[in-house]
């Protein structure tokens, strides 16, 4: 059976709370304290909401309700913030329990970040004057040169197929 | 048959001048500069490592007349190149290297003016304002934490001082330009250097994937060092005289060390190779088996590619693979494929 709108606003109201009396969803909700407990029993029998304590809790249906898409009366944007605060409470205490354990994100998420990220290209180019250090140096290294070697060239091939690669063109 | 006659004819006018366009690998070992001359390819180096002596007038006399390279500096004396180690082997002592994990050492305060020296002494001067100089540079590491760009844009300005037109070509992409001509360039050059080991995969002489690991020959020197309790200079000595990595018997503790090393270094680049196929969005689909060049200084001990071919025949890549063979000449391709590039440059000028 389909919930009515005044027991999906009470669902809502149990879900911002959390936890609540029979008199603080009717301060949310509205109407008499008889009618809300009518309706709370009802939706108790129906397995939307679980009683201890003397505090209304979200049973499995009622959770099920609000993750629902299609429930039209359920507050969407109330359980966004809920959700939130509950991710928030549950690092912290992960925090505290594990400490200096990192808890690992699943790596199909950073692929999928790291894909979604566009890559930023660098269009500018700075022209580093350097100065010619070696004025302040004594050295015999000219003197002497460099080590020298010698081979037949074959790359003159190489040349003419490089430039035809690059213009475009095949072999 | 037109077309093949215009290219040989252009091939013909390229021959016996002197040609404009110089390629320049800068490792963390050597820097080494190709240049085309007639019918020939000029290959002029430097080691890249110094070694602190004691100045006085009496020791640069010596150093002067057994032409020995050095570096006065302030009122240090620096011995410079192939010299340098065995002055550090002498002394029981390790070289300093202007160049660290293949880029400026960002830990050796003469670092720069050092390498500005060793770049000057090869490439020498430009033979006109504005000569094309290719040079390679690194690729982006994979497993540290540093950029490649104050280097390349040191080494290019530095050039730029020096009156050439600098542009970079990544070590793996020059060693393919150098070595990859008769398979259309296409295929891997691997570079085993001092600092570094650069990859690159490249399409018809496109680069489509390219990087480096910061483990190379200097790793392997440290871990041999260590396990064996010499110097690493010493151990690089051993490794660039004596090692065979064919050799299974009668080896000695540092040999044993060497292999060891020298198998884990293979499998760590191999290993990121098939880690970064996987990882890469759009690669051409490979359906022929593509070659794989190997060079640098490391890949010189006897055996290196038996080895390699080995341990890729355990671990397999995701491409076909066909020969995996040496580079013609494993020291000079990087400067030789730079110089390709160069050469194609200057002559569409």
């Amino acid at each position: 059976m389909a919930l009515t709108g005044t027991e999906g606003d009470i669902i809502n109201s149990v879900a911002r709370l959390r936890q609540a009396t029979k008199d603080q969803i009717r301060r949310q909700v509205g109407f008499s304290l008889d009618y809300i407990g009518f309706l709370c029993r009802d939706l108790l029998r129906r397995g939307y909401l679980s009683f201890s304590d003397g505090h209304y809790f979200l049973a499995k249906n009622g959770i099920k309700t609000l993750l629902e898409e299609e429930t039209s009366k359920v507050d969407r944007k109330l359980l966004k913030e809920i959700a939130g605060e509950v991710a928030k409470e549950i690092s912290g205490e992960l925090k505290k329990t594990v400490k200096g354990i990192k808890v690992p994100i699943a790596i199909s998420q950073i692929r999928k970040e790291e894909e979604d990220r566009e890559q930023i290209k660098i269009k500018t180019d700075f022209e580093l004057p350097v100065e010619d250090e070696t004025l302040a140096l004594e050295s015999n290294i000219n003197k002497i040169g460099a080590n020298l070697e010698k081979e037949k060239s074959d790359i003159d091939r190489s040349i003419e197929l490089f430039k035809k690669f690059r213009k475009g063109g095949k072999r | 048959m037109k077309k093949a006659k215009k290219e040989e004819e252009a091939i013909q006018a390229l021959k016996g001048e002197l040609q404009k366009g110089k390629g320049v690998d800068i490792g963390t070992m050597f820097v080494k500069c190709a240049q085309k001359e007639g019918d020939e390819i000029i290959f002029r180096s430097q080691r890249n490592a110094f070694f602190e002596v004691e100045h006085s007038d009496f020791t640069k006399k010596i150093l002067d007349n057994s032409k020995v390279k050095y570096i006065i500096k302030e009122d240090k004396l620096y011995v410079v190149g192939d010299e340098a180690l065995q002055f550090a082997n002498m002394f029981n002592k390790e070289t300093r290297r202007p160049l660290s994990r293949g880029v400026i050492s960002p830990t050796e305060k003469e670092a720069l003016s050092m390498v500005e020296l060793l770049i000057k002494s090869v490439v020498g001067q430009p033979s006109y304002k504005g000569e094309i100089v290719y040079f390679s540079v690194p690729g982006d590491p994979l497993d540290a934490d540093f950029n490649v760009l104050y280097h390349i844009k040191m080494v290019e300005g530095f050039l730029k001082t020096l009156g050439y037109t600098p542009k970079s070509i990544n070590e793996g992409h020059a060693i393919i330009l150098s070595e990859l001509a008769e398979e259309d360039f296409t295929g891997f050059g691997l570079s085993f250097g001092g600092g570094m080991v650069n990859v690159c995969l490249s399409f018809m002489s496109v680069p489509v994937l390219k990087f480096s690991v910061a483990k190379a020959g200097d790793w392997i020197d440290q871990q041999v060092a260590m396990a064996v309790d010499e110097t690493a200079s010493r151990v690089s000595a051993i490794k660039e005289s004596t090692l065979d990595l064919n050799k299974v018997d009668g080896l000695s503790k540092a040999e044993s060390a060497l292999s060891i090393y020298y198998n884990h270094l293979i499998e760590y680049v191999i290993e990121n190779i098939k880690q970064e196929f996987t990882k890469a969005r759009r690669l051409p689909r490979i359906t022929k088996p593509i070659s794989i060049i190997l060079s640098g200084g490391t890949s010189l001990p006897k055996g290196f590619s038996d080895r390699f071919r080995q341990i890729l025949d355990r671990l397999k890549l995701p491409v076909p693979v066909g020969s995996v063979r040496m580079a013609s000449q494993p020291l000079r391709s990087v400067a030789k494929g730079a110089l390709v590039a160069a050469s194609a440059d200057e002559s569409k000028k």
